[in-house]
Parts: structure tokens; C-alpha cells; sequence
């Protein structure tokens, strides 16, 4: 008995080393511990430094970052053509298309693997991974993960008769820059814009900065704007936060300004039609050009030349002629419609998901397509 | 080949995946005797999560971590992902998703069908409702900002545009009423859906607003249909297509103004405390951002709304004490068409350098004198 119990408590001595060997394991660079982050839903995906992949979670309203220890350098992928992809991750997923949607996707700058964020009719999410043809998934668990919420909810937030709270910000873009997480938020309540610029590693001091816009047109009135997606850039050797609006006017924000607890006033430089939605937005710089590429709901994939943007001095405040359906800097219709998700896989190339004329949702880089991009 | 379809439980689990299955597999284990040779579904929460398949089967095929296959049964499978752990009598296979009912799956071992499984669909006496539409009222200003849907079970995300659609004077149906939001706007339990009708469209001088108008226009009469085609989260269909009739009415170009509310007090320690506004209020935020505070602590109660939203009840939890309360009000409450108490929804900029109020709670004092 002696024996045993001697055995068992050296086992349980080597349990605790390899515990605690696995809990200094996790990224101690990026404040990361060893455990199973509880993600609840995947909404947005960006990629930070070193293959850190950032997790926006709307419905536990939290932000993970996540080591994928995925960071071999890939100078160049394979080309990606996969069409039916919802077909194709739907089977591997044991299930129909129409029951799954592809939510977000985001490409390791490191390895240019794919991320597809991916959710189950009944709310499961699911990461996985697109490499050529190959689709993996990225297990959760035990891994190096640090979270912060983003509810930070009134000393008097109300809840109803069970305890909960019936407000909830829903993440609606994610974006890391500069050693900075910024989201942007929606309300389920008040028509509100929500923006947080969050430093990582992670603290819990959260710069949360409320912005304010003139629409174009709107030299009389004033309107608050949530956020639907944004990117960064640097114009004039300033770097700005490029968003856009549920009714896609492109908005500028100089990133200095958004302070905590400050309104700030973004500058309209484009109003870009009627009916639509943005969808997507990022930088592509290529060929000593930048432009910013834009998807939306219900128009072509835009592209503006940051040139354009630079020049562009104005903001739109004088009234709308009446059969104008655009407004301000100049922008280009790219020949690619109903692109339901992009990103940069490196800098001649993008990584579309788009529903194809035959009704295909495709995933395809542009490798046969540069021309896009001059 | 053996084909199982709903079998209770199984035996000796000693495996460790998930903590939810572990817990629902030792609630199994307490109520099985009997070893089972057949192909089980492990079901958690109502979901068809994993399935136990027996290590050895019918015709001495003994199942190991190298030779078994769990796929969809269709023209083309594929294996599934998903994370299979083994002990003594047992495989569990537990897939990144639950397995979808009505579809069936095969087992295979050694590359040969070794079982397959229909997962049941579920039972249509727990079909979702919607319960509620709000506004209740039947006359909104043109620029109505939110429609809020309230059903009675948690709903699929992501697919309110394939089941909404609003018809102008029964004639006429719409396009881009609603702004096509992905992810929703759901609350924590996805059983209220947040809709926003194009803001686009009903700020005034903004592009989308000049070329279409506003989405609701006076003097109309709508039609806001809800399909029955929209599923919850296990699959099953709303119950009949849900209807709501209504009519636009003029501009709502003022703020919601506490001062002229009316307070009915309680009269007997157990009456409510009622609250009468000047206008119809924002549902969801009316129920959030009330307080009834006794000095510095709020009371504990319940909040109840009251016909088409232009009142709401506070139900304390204890009798009512004689005293000072004050009723708390959140400045961010709006009214139907967003506008809060500090701001207008579209405000127009009178003069440069106007601001609006940052105060962020407004208190009515009230005394209570129960007799």
C-alpha cells in the first residue's frame, strides 16, 4: 500500500512539472496561458504577430487571441480553385450546405494558410484551415489563448426577470495594427457605434472611443454611424482608420485621435450608392500602388487608389445632386460581383468567396487576375 | 450491417471528451446493466453529438484507432472531422458539429460499412412561435428605426432576409426595407432578432434617402410577413407564417421627454408603480434602462410593458415601503424612430460648435404612501 501511495504521489509530482512546464509553455511574450478557450461564436478573424489569430466572439461579446503556432514563412501559396467550398466543408462537416455559413476568413500573413470561421445552423462554430485542396480543422483546445470582453456593461444595465442581460454588442469587424486590436461594435439596442482600440498583449484598460460623422450631404444635420467594417492605411504619412458605414459612405478617422472617451468626427471622402451594404475592406499594396478593395451586398468589389485619397482635401458637406449615385473620391467597379469575403493572401494576390453566376460559392486566388490590380 | 436509430444508453464509458459528455455519459452509466452491441447516439443538450460505437461488431470486425471511418451517407462522402477516443468496449466519435437529423451516416471499418445511423428529426409538437412583434402598435412614424421579433425558442442566425417581407398597401413587395446584417442582431439567447430598417434611407439628404425614400411612408398601410420556413436551432419550422399589419404615420422628430411622463404612484404596499409616456418607447430598451432606486440602492423587481409600449409597471419584489424612491432613466432610451432623450436620431446642426447633453441618467423623484 506504502508502494502504491508512493507511486501515486510521484506521479502526481510529475503531473504538476508538466502542468506548470505546460502553462509557461503558452506564448509568455503575448501573456498567453495553456487552457481550452470557451469561444461561443466566431465572427470576425484576424491574424496578429508571430500566427497570434484573434477570435471576435459576438455572442460571449469577448475577443481570444490564439497562438496557431502556424508560422512557418510561405514566400509564395499554391494557387486556391476550389469550387462548391460549401459543398466541400459541408461533407467534411458531415452535413448539408444549407445548413452551414462561412462567417469570415482571414490568411496567415506567415504561412498564407486560410482560416475559414464557419457555423452550424444550431450556432456551432467551427475554425478550419484551406491549403490547395486540403481543409483541416484547428482544434481549440489545449492551446496558448489570452481573452478580454468587450461588454462592459453600465453600473445599471438592466436585466430581465431571469439575470440576463438583454444588451449585447455584436462584433461587426477586427483588425490588428500596430501592436493594437481594434473592434468595432454593434448594439442590439440603441443605434450606436461602439469603436475599441485595445493594445496587445492584452491589459484591462480598454480605449474605447465613440465616433461621430457628418454624412456627406449632411452639412445640416448629424447622424450616429455604426461601424459595419474598417481597415487601416498610412496617407500622407498619417495613419488613418478607413471605415465604412451601414449606409457605405468611406469614412476617415486619424488613428491618433481616437482617444478614450473622445468623439471624433470622421471625414466622408466617398459615398459610394443606394441599397447596398459594405461587406469586406482591405489594403492591397502592389506594383508601388495602394489601393483599398472593398466588397459589398449589392455592388461590384470597389477599388480606390489611396492616391486618390490623398488628394481628395474636401469632406462632403455640400447637398447631394439629385441624380448623383455617387459622391466624392473617385473609385473604380471591379468586374467581380456577389464576392461575399476577401483578404490579402500576399501582395499580387487576393483570396475571394464568391457566389459564381451558376450559383457555386467558389474560393479562388487571383493568380490568372493582376490585372485587377494595376 | 446494423442500423440503430435512437438506443438509450451503452456500457462502461471511460472516456474522456467533452466535460458535457462526460456528465451525460455517467448519467448513462448509472441507469445501463447491459452490454449493447448496436451503434449508439450520444445526445447532449437535445443535440445528436457524438456517437458510441461498439469496439467489436458482428462478423469478428474489432474496431481501432487506424480502421474506422465515420462519413455523411451521400453520392460522394467523405470522412468526417471530427475527434474519435477509444477504451475497452467502445469508439466515441464526436464530430466538429452535431450530426444533422434527418440525414443518415455510415460506419466504416476497414474500408467496409460496418453500420448506419439515422439520426431522428425532431419532435414538431417543440416547433418554435414567434411571440411577439414589436412595436405592438398598429400606427408608426415613417421613419420606424427597429422591429424587434421575439420567439419562443432560440432561432438559426444569419437567414432573416430569405424569411422577411414587408408588402406596401397588399400590392407592392419591398426590397431593402432592412438592412442586411451579418452577423444579427440577436440577444443572448437568440430569441429576439433586432431588426434596423435602412437608416440609410431615413436620414434625410443621404444618398439612399434622396434616390428611395424613406422605407415606411405616410399614409401607407404594410404587411410584414414572417415565413415558416425559418427553422430554430435544432431544425424545426415556426409553426404558420406570422403576419403584422400596419400603417405609417407623419415624422417622429422629437426626443423622448421624461418631465412629461406621468408616474401613477402605488397606493397599497403591494400596487405597481406605472409609468405613462408621451409616445410609444423603444421595447428593448424600455425594459432596460428603468431603475427604481430607494436612496442610493436600486429595488429589486420586475418590469412589465404595457399596451403598445407607451406605459410600463414595476412590480416590486417586496411590499412597497412609505419613502422617498426615485425612478432612474437611461438617456440612451429611444423612441421609434431612435431618437434618445439626449439626441435626435437626425439631428439638424444649428449652429456651429452645438452640442447635445452627455448627462447620462435623468432621476424623477416620487414618494410613496402606502395606506
Amino acid at each position: 500500500m506504502k508502494k502504491n501511495t508512493g507511486f501515486l504521489l510521484t506521479a502526481v509530482a510529475i503531473g504538476i512539472v508538466v502542468m506548470a512546464f505546460n502553462y509557461r509553455s503558452g506564448n509568455s511574450a503575448y501573456g498567453l496561458t495553456i487552457g481550452t478557450p470557451d469561444v461561443k461564436s466566431i465572427t470576425s478573424l484576424a491574424f496578429g504577430p508571430e500566427g497570434i489569430l484573434f477570435i471576435g466572439d459576438s455572442k460571449s461579446a469577448t475577443v481570444f487571441a490564439v497562438d496557431t503556432k502556424d508560422k512557418t514563412t510561405v514566400d509564395k501559396a499554391a494557387a486556391i480553385d476550389l469550387k462548391g467550398v460549401d459543398q466541400k466543408i459541408a461533407s467534411i462537416l458531415g452535413t448539408t450546405p444549407d445548413k452551414i455559413t462561412i462567417q469570415d476568413m482571414a490568411v496567415n500573413p506567415l504561412s498564407k494558410k486560410i482560416y475559414v470561421a464557419v457555423q452550424y445552423s444550431d450556432g456551432t462554430p467551427v475554425l478550419l484551415t484551406i491549403e490547395g485542396e486540403k481543409i483541416q480543422a484547428v482544434s481549440l483546445k489545449d492551446v496558448a489563448f489570452s481573452s478580454i470582453a468587450l461588454n462592459n456593461p453600465p453600473a445599471e444595465d438592466a436585466k430581465d426577470q431571469r439575470g440576463r442581460s438583454l444588451r449585447v454588442s455584436t462584433i461587426s469587424d477586427l483588425a490588428y495594427a500596430d501592436g493594437n486590436v481594434m473592434v468595432s461594435g454593434l448594439s442590439n439596442q440603441e443605434f450606436s457605434s461602439t469603436f475599441r482600440s485595445m493594445t496587445f498583449p492584452f491589459t484591462n484598460k480598454q480605449d474605447a472611443a465613440s465616433l461621430e460623422i457628418y454624412h456627406a450631404a449632411h452639412g445640416q444635420y448629424e447622424t450616429a454611424s455604426p461601424i459595419k467594417t474598417f481597415t487601416t492605411a498610412t496617407i500622407n504619412n498619417k495613419k488613418y482608420l478607413i471605415a465604412s458605414y451601414t449606409c457605405t459612405p468611406l469614412v476617415l478617422f486619424p488613428l491618433d485621435e481616437l482617444k478614450p472617451g473622445t468623439h471624433v468626427k470622421g471625414r466622408t471622402v466617398a459615398e459610394m450608392g443606394s441599397g447596398n451594404q459594405p461587406l469586406d475592406m482591405i489594403t492591397m499594396n502592389t506594383n508601388g500602388k495602394s489601393f483599398l478593395i472593398m466588397a459589398n451586398s449589392n455592388r461590384p468589389v470597389f477599388r480606390v487608389n489611396f492616391k486618390n485619397i490623398e488628394a481628395f482635401q474636401g469632406s462632403l458637406s455640400t447637398p447631394v445632386e439629385e441624380n448623383f449615385a455617387t459622391e466624392g473620391v473617385a473609385f473604380v467597379n471591379m468586374p467581380l460581383t456577389n464576392v461575399l469575403q476577401l483578404d490579402k493572401m500576399d501582395d499580387n494576390r487576393m483570396v475571394l468567396l464568391q457566389r459564381k453566376a451558376n450559383g457555386s460559392l467558389d474560393l479562388w486566388t487571383t493568380d490568372n487576375a493582376q490585372w485587377l490590380l494595376q | 450491417m446494423a442500423i440503430a436509430v435512437i438506443i438509450c444508453c451503452y456500457h462502461k464509458i471511460r472516456l474522456c471528451f467533452t466535460y458535457n459528455l462526460i456528465f451525460f455519459a455517467l448519467l448513462l452509466f448509472s441507469g445501463c446493466t447491459k452490454k449493447s452491441s448496436a451503434i449508439n447516439i450520444i445526445w447532449v443538450n437535445e443535440r445528436p453529438s457524438a456517437l458510441a460505437i461498439p469496439r467489436d461488431l458482428p462478423g469478428d470486425v474489432t474496431v481501432s484507432p487506424e480502421n474506422i471511418i465515420v462519413r455523411m451517407e451521400s453520392k460522394n462522402p467523405v470522412a468526417m472531422l471530427g475527434n474519435y477516443t477509444f477504451d475497452d468496449d467502445h469508439v466515441i466519435f464526436e464530430p466538429l458539429i452535431p450530426f444533422t437529423r434527418g440525414l443518415r451516416y455510415e460506419i466504416l471499418v476497414n474500408g467496409v460499412i460496418a453500420g448506419k445511423v439515422d439520426i431522428p428529426e425532431a419532435d414538431a409538437a417543440d416547433s418554435p412561435l414567434l411571440l411577439n412583434i414589436y412595436p405592438t402598435q398598429d400606427t408608426v412614424p415613417e421613419n420606424l428605426l427597429k422591429i424587434y421579433l421575439h420567439f419562443s425558442k432560440p432561432m438559426r442566425e444569419g437567414v432573416s432576409a430569405q424569411h422577411i417581407t414587408v408588402i406596401k398597401n397588399n400590392t407592392d413587395t419591398l426590397q431593402g426595407t432592412f438592412l442586411d446584417l451579418q452577423p444579427e442582431l440577436w440577444n443572448e439567447d437568440r430569441t429576439m432578432l433586432t431588426l434596423w430598417l435602412d437608416p440609410g434611407r431615413i436620414k434625410r439628404d443621404l444618398i439612399p434617402n434622396k434616390i428611395s425614400g424613406t422605407p415606411l411612408q405616410n399614409g401607407n398601410h404594410y404587411t410584414l410577413i414572417i415565413a415558416d420556413r425559418w427553422t430554430d436551432t435544432q431544425g424545426l419550422s415556426l409553426t404558420k407564417p406570422f403576419k403584422k399589419e400596419f400603417t405609417a404615420a407623419t415624422r417622429d422628430s422629437e426626443s423622448p421627454d421624461p418631465k412629461s411622463w406621468t408616474l401613477n404612484k402605488p397606493v397599497s404596499p403591494t400596487d405597481p408603480l406605472v409609468v405613462i409616456f408621451n409616445s410609444p418607447l423603444d421595447y428593448s430598451l424600455m425594459m432596460s434602462t428603468l431603475l427604481v432606486h430607494d436612496g442610493n440602492t436600486s429595488i429589486a423587481g420586475r418590469w412589465e410593458p404595457g399596451a403598445k409600449e407607451k406605459s410600463i409597471k414595476f412590480i416590486p419584489g417586496e411590499n412597497w415601503i412609505a419613502g422617498n424612491y426615485t425612478l432612474r432613466i437611461e438617456t440612451r432610451l429611444e423612441d421609434l424612430a431612435g431618437n434618445n432623450i439626449n439626441r435626435l436620431f437626425d439631428r439638424t446642426i444649428k449652429h456651429a460648435g452645438d452640442t447635445v447633453s452627455a448627462v447620462e441618467i435623468i432621476s424623477i423623484p416620487f414618494t410613496v404612501t402606502p395606506q
